[in-house]
């Protein structure tokens, strides 16, 4: 019996001082602005929590706050990926967070869903539309209406090996520009021993996918003005048929153990000059800078189709948006502006070697003392493709249409089906979906 | 016969025994050696893993032992974020989820169990149903019913219901709670006790290896949980060990060498803790078990 | 004497009332609600923040006729139950037999075979990832020992499946716990007795050992089979950022689901699914408990 009051004591006196823990203090929100004081607090949630990007984010939100006494934003770090079904739970609750950075391919889609705010009402006043390179600006509208700020993008560019180049007699300041000419070069960069690869010139499904491809063949996504899809097409067959003839040539077992290489980063056999050329973003160059700094490269756009085609490029990218329901969107938006702006731009252009989405902030780093002549160049060739890169905005009435097209594109690239084929049945399901969701 | 054949035939029979007993000892100790090899191969390469530098991670081939030992990795590792605040908070919200598990679960299944009641069945079923609901439709409910409460950003959401009784516990007790017999309860009953005091007197004590171990699930269930305090933990500085260890996920690349080291030291607490309350739910294997 | 009885019998009711009360409570507050939402909603068009008109049976119309994913994902899913379910229960039984043993080093042994249970969360699962890698991966590595070409495990549409239940099986010490606590209460005598009569261990296992420890098989296998339906995790992390890995062989019913509530917002699909789940997993659920009496054995009960 007295062991039992004794425990119950304990329970009380364990009880008593969890109710001060922190994690046991209950607040409704009044009661945390009381507690902010005189300043807004701003919650900012980001997926940013490297030890590269988490710094450089950080101090923008310093700058940000110690430029005014208005408002305090406060910076969280919530994991990739879920971090955005955290923030769907908060909007359905009705306390979500101020500003939330998102992907930029789903805005629309938020916007239409009532997730993300619409922000014309402070466009009217402070018209910042024109910062951005128009394809991001585009990706972020439903109805004319802006639903998210962009905040920063990448592009798919070209990388060559020079020496590699010369080597085997080609020019290195003379880069594939077509398709044709990419499997020729390639043709001239392979070393085989017997059955093994010593250097593979190139393989197109190293760091894109074949969508990308379809991209760059069509010159346009998967769904026409109109919003009809356009999966099945002669260029769609035509592009998978080449897909498969590299993956045929070079076989699964080389073509396996380059991509597990890859993966690697630091024995990506780009670097020791056992892969001739491979498509990346332009950011890839930081692995160059970092393992293997002697190494003679080119950058250059990709390669179109056939001449005149078009050397278009994926992009994808972020963009801050105020999550519906938010009560500060004032000075959310305060906060965004300066997120956008030229100089926080340029601050996070130069310390994470990123493109980002303001014209002006990405033109200064190119030029920008803190980079290196070669990160020069390669930035510079990064903004230039900006051109020629095209976003992909899920369409609102068929977001996950791309579950439909990929099962396709595995099925015929394992052989199982032929390209026309697969791709026709690839047609007809998001022709269903599309009608199915247009009920 | 006379004693001395017996005794003779005795001691025969049980030299053989004992023999053929070392042999499949033996033969049960090397089976185990070999699964252990291939079950811990795994854990090696985390271990391996976690002590190199993050170029010989990515290195290819892949080495089997690091090139050098960097053990300060793990220190490294554990100033990459608040890990100690970390851990007190992981700490505390165990304890308290543990202890509420496995004392309202054998509250809860016992009566299951044990006490005729009128739609016992029916509730046990419906108690059953609730493992079958996949947790995403109720996450967003929940979420709302908990953000009404302004338990959002505290940590009752990832306790509260600790204390309520879980379905898993209460069947997996509720079997182990069958198997004793009637008689005893029944013994009891007759000299007027009631089922509080049969539970806390017979009950309980029956089953403590049933307890241990629903307090080793419960444990790991609880300290290895990610998405309770993904959801309702907004103050970095409440966040709890599993939510800390994503910073070494990136969206561009992954921190391997830290992340392995991480997951290792998270680990580290539970094996502990297993290895010790072994005794619990293995009670001499050289004894009877005395109250059957 | 019978007003005595009844009274007993409805004072013993009340006490069971009062034992099943916390969890009474606690479905009536925290799940009740969220689950007759959810029910609701999957009669809607429900997604979360700007719609939820009735849709009637809409939905799940939608899911049985017109949705070829709905079916792959539950191909997917009963394949992953009807191999992991059995293999996992059998080779958690044999585990524990082995580990219940008085071998030298019997701790250390149980603490590594528990260890792979314990080690979660995403870690674990990037770790597979790289040790299924077909070139350099360990587990190819090591079956070359054997002069066996390893299949590209989670490249391959037909070794995609086989790769989670590869995973699930070295952590098949997880319900070894239940196991060995529940060999624990079999009483020694009983072992004994058959000694004597010259049964052998196996003979032993097969009559004494397994009749015994059937309330917590049963246990082990109703729990994985409802658990077995509701992978998620694993698929999501392995198959770059929950895309269904190749030509969609892992998009497991849970992930799908998780894709039209969370990518598509789709919420009162996604409940939909849900509820269609439920029956799918409650049926079975029945069955398993109809049949139960006769092979689950309680020694308390005289069934």
């Amino acid at each position: 019996m007295v062991k039992s009051k004794k425990l119950i004591l304990l329970l009380l006196i364990a009880l008593l001082t969890l109710s001060g823990c922190a994690g046991f203090k209950t607040k409704n929100t009044s009661e945390v602005e009381a507690e902010a004081g005189e300043k807004v607090v701003v919650d900012f949630w980001s997926f940013w929590g490297s030890e590269i990007r988490r710094p450089v984010i950080e101090k923008i939100v310093d700058d940000f706050n110690k430029s005014q006494d208005k408002i305090e934003v406060k910076h969280t770090f919530v994991p990739w990926g879920d971090i955005w079904t955290k923030e769907l739970a908060a909007i359905a609750a009705g306390n979500p967070p101020d500003v939330v950075i998102n992907e930029n391919n789903g805005t629309a889609l938020r916007g239409m869903k009532n997730q993300a705010m619409n922000l014309s009402k402070f466009l009217e006043k402070d018209d910042i539309s024109d910062r951005f390179y128009p394809e991001l600006w585009e990706a972020t509208l439903y109805e004319e209406d802006s639903y998210g700020i962009p905040f920063n993008t990448d592009t798919r560019v070209l990388f060559y090996n020079k020496d590699a180049f010369e080597e085997v007699g080609l020019d290195p300041e003379k880069p594939p520009t077509t398709w044709a000419e990419l499997e020729e070069y390639a043709e001239k960069l392979d070393q085989k021993n017997g059955n093994n690869y010593e250097r593979m010139g190139f393989y197109p499904l190293f760091g894109i996918e074949s969508d990308v491809w379809m991209l760059n063949a069509n010159g346009s996504n998967f769904f026409d003005e109109d919003g009809s899809p356009v999966v099945h097409n002669d260029v769609n067959v035509e592009t998978l048929n080449w897909i498969k003839s590299w993956k045929d040539k070079y076989g699964d077992n080389a073509v396996n153990a380059f991509k597990s290489q890859i993966d690697s980063q630091q024995g990506n056999p780009f670097f020791s000059g056992q892969l001739g050329m491979i498509v990346q973003t332009p950011t890839f160059y930081t692995q160059i800078r970092d393992y293997a700094p002697d190494l003679n490269f080119g950058v250059v756009e990709l390669p179109e189709r056939e001449e005149g085609s078009g050397h278009t490029s994926w992009g994808g990218g972020f963009v801050a948006e105020i999550p519906e329901g938010s009560n500060h969107a004032e000075e959310a938006w305060e906060f965004i502006k300066y997120l956008t702006d030229v100089e926080a731009q340029e601050y996070w252009a130069v310390k994470n070697f990123d493109n980002v989405a303001n014209i002006e902030a990405a033109e200064k780093a190119a030029k920008s003392e803190e980079m290196p002549e070669k990160d020069q160049m390669v930035y510079q060739m990064a903004v230039e493709n900006m051109e020629n890169t095209l976003l992909t905005p899920v369409p609102t009435y068929a977001p996950d249409f791309m579950g439909l097209i990929k099962p396709e594109i595995d099925s015929i690239l394992l052989g199982k089906k032929s390209a026309e084929q697969g791709l026709q049945d690839a047609q007809s399901a998001v022709e269903k979906l599309v009608e199915k969701n247009k009920k | 016969m006379n004693p001395s054949t017996k005794n003779k035939h005795k001691a025969a029979y049980f030299d053989s025994t004992k023999n053929r007993k070392k042999v499949l000892v033996s033969i049960n100790f090397v089976l185990l050696a070999m699964g252990s090899l291939l079950i811990l191969s795994p854990v090696w390469w985390m271990i391996s893993t976690s002590l190199k530098t993050m170029t010989e991670v990515m290195q290819y081939p892949p080495t089997f032992f690091p090139a050098e030992w960097k053990w300060e990795n793990y220190i490294r590792t554990w100033e990459a974020a608040p890990f100690t605040l970390y851990t007190i908070n992981t700490v505390t919200i165990t304890i308290l989820v543990v202890a509420g598990s496995v004392i309202v679960n054998s509250f809860i299944a016992y009566g299951f169990a044990k006490i005729p009641f009128k739609g016992k069945n029916i509730l046990f079923a419906l108690v059953l149903s609730t493992m079958m609901i996949p947790g995403f439709v109720t996450l967003i409910p929940q979420y709302v019913l908990f953000s009404k409460l302004h338990w959002v950003n505290t940590y009752y959401p990832l306790v509260v219901p600790a204390f309520f009784g879980s379905a898993f516990f209460i069947f997996l007790l509720r079997q182990f709670y069958m198997t004793i017999p009637n008689e005893l309860i029944e013994a009891a009953k007759m000299e007027g006790a009631s089922h509080f005091y049969i539970w806390r007197k017979i009950g309980i004590p029956l089953i403590k290896p049933a307890l241990a171990t629903v307090a080793i699930f419960s444990f790991n269930g609880v300290w290895n949980d990610f998405l309770g305090p993904l959801l309702y933990l907004n103050d970095e500085n409440l966040y709890t060990l599993q939510l800390g260890l994503q910073v070494f996920k990136g969206q561009m690349s992954t921190q391997w060498n830290y992340l392995m080291a991480g997951s290792l030291l998270v680990l580290l607490p539970v094996i502990v803790l297993f290895f010790i309350f072994q005794k619990y739910f293995i009670q001499g294997i050289n004894l009877q078990s005395g109250n059957k | 004497m019978s007003k005595k009885l009844f009274n007993f019998k409805r004072k013993e009711g009340l006490q069971g009332y009062i034992f099943i009360l916390p969890w009474l409570v606690g479905f009536a507050v925290f799940t009740a609600g969220p689950l007759l939402f959810s029910f609701g909603a999957s009669f809607t068009n429900y997604n979360v923040t700007s719609q939820m008109d009735f849709v009637g049976i809409d939905n799940y119309k939608s899911l049985l006729m017109d949705d070829q994913l709905f079916w792959t994902s539950l191909y997917n899913t009963f394949y992953y139950v009807l191999f992991s379910v059995p293999l996992t229960t059998m080779g958690a039984i044999l585990l524990s037999a082995l580990l219940n043993q008085d071998v030298p080093g019997m701790r250390f042994f149980r603490t590594i075979y528990y260890l792979p249970a314990i080690l979660s969360g995403v870690g674990v699962y990037l770790l597979w990832m790289q040790l299924l890698e077909p070139g350099t991966g360990m587990v190819n590595t090591v079956l070359s020992w054997f002069g066996i070409a390893g299949p590209n495990w989670l490249f391959d549409p037909n070794w995609t499946k086989p790769s989670l239940i590869l995973m699930k099986l070295w952590s098949v010490g997880g319900s070894m716990l239940l196991y060995l606590a529940s060999m624990q209460g079999v009483s020694k005598s009983l072992y004994e007795a058959a000694e004597m009569d010259g049964a052998s261990r196996w003979k032993q296992f097969i009559h004494i050992t397994i009749p015994m420890i059937t309330p917590v098989i049963f246990f082990d296998i109703v729990t994985s089979l409802i658990g077995g339906f509701q992978i998620f995790q694993e698929a999501y992390v392995m198959s770059s950022n929950g895309d269904g890995g190749p030509v969609n062989s892992m998009l497991f019913y849970n992930l799908y689901m998780w894709k039209k509530a969370f990518e598509t917002f789709d919420m009162g699909y996604a409940m939909a699914m849900s509820w269609i789940l439920f029956i799918i997993v409650f049926i079975i659920t029945i069955f398993n408990l109809k049949m139960a009496p006769r092979w689950v054995h309680y020694e308390g009960e005289e069934k």
